[in-house]
């Protein structure tokens, strides 16, 4: 049976249950942001199977990687430099940046990986990825301190934890990373 | 060399593209014994100083539309002498020296 709108009665119960969804779903946000106070987005992503998070607000694109030219002279972290939509983007292995002074396997080919393009302070650079997963809205409450497991040398690289895809994640601090 | 442009000469140095302002380059020496292996001799404009690269690929000319300033965190993650800017063509990219 149709009412005179021409929606059916079950057209409208439904309705009605999206609008009172909607609705529950929204003063539960607020509700859980006046408990744990206000939410940070997060970029999640890979490398390997170890997972990493940047908050969202530093985050200024994720693309795809295309031709990287190398650069003679510079530190090993750095990749080299792409043309990115026209303008020239320093890329650097976040690998190297996360175990200083060891030695890890020179990054494989790019394909299928991805950049992140982090801004801080007016600072800009794009790190090679090799999945990026989500972007999460956490309380900011959630986000720990580093793991007193990780090397100091590398702890200074995160702002904190986060769970997060089922195992803890190193929530990086874009200052760090981007500074050498 | 017009307003707004610089020629340059391309040299790989084995591991990237580096452009040298042709009005700089004294010349261009092939090192006996090594083939593949040039040295050009720049200091017409400034102090003289030798740069070894493996090919001269030849000469460029880019116009103020194709030259960028090198990314800061690049600029800092360079030992010795650092780039003044990026030549960024349809060609490819050439670190300015």
């Amino acid at each position: 049976m149709m009412s005179t709108s021409g929606i059916s009665p079950l057209g409208e119960a439904r309705e009605e249950l999206l609008r009172e969804a909607s609705l529950s779903a929204a003063s539960g946000r607020e509700k859980a942001q006046e408990e744990s106070g206000p939410a940070r987005s997060l970029l999640v992503f890979f490398l390997g199977a170890e997972g990493f998070a940047v908050d969202l607000a530093h985050v200024r694109k994720v693309l795809r990687p295309t031709r990287i030219a190398r650069v003679g002279g510079a530190a090993p972290e750095v990749l080299g430099l792409m043309n990115c939509q026209g303008e020239v983007l320093c890329v650097l292995d976040l690998r190297r940046i996360l175990a200083p002074g060891k030695e890890t396997a020179p990054a494989a080919a790019e394909e299928g990986k991805f950049i992140v393009v982090v801004q801080h302070d007016g600072k800009e650079a794009g790190f090679l990825v090799d999945s990026v997963r989500d972007v999460r809205e956490l309380p900011a409450s959630s986000v720990q301190p580093v793991l007193d497991s990780i090397d100091p040398s590398r702890a200074r690289m995160f702002e904190g934890t986060v769970a997060c895809c089922g195992q803890f994640v190193g929530l990086l601090s874009p200052s760090a990373c981007l500074n050498p | 060399m017009t307003a707004g442009s610089v020629d340059l000469l391309v040299v790989d140095d084995g591991a990237a593209l580096r452009g040298y302002d042709c009005r700089d380059v004294v010349r261009v020496e092939e090192v006996a014994g090594e083939p593949g292996g040039y040295l050009v001799r720049l200091g017409r404009l400034g102090s003289p100083r030798e740069v070894a690269c493996r090919e001269v690929l030849g000469s460029v000319a880019l116009t103020a539309r194709e030259i960028r300033p090198v990314p800061e965190a690049l600029r800092e993650r360079i030992t010795g002498e650092k780039p003044w800017a990026v030549g960024l063509t349809e060609r490819g990219m050439y670190l300015l020296y």
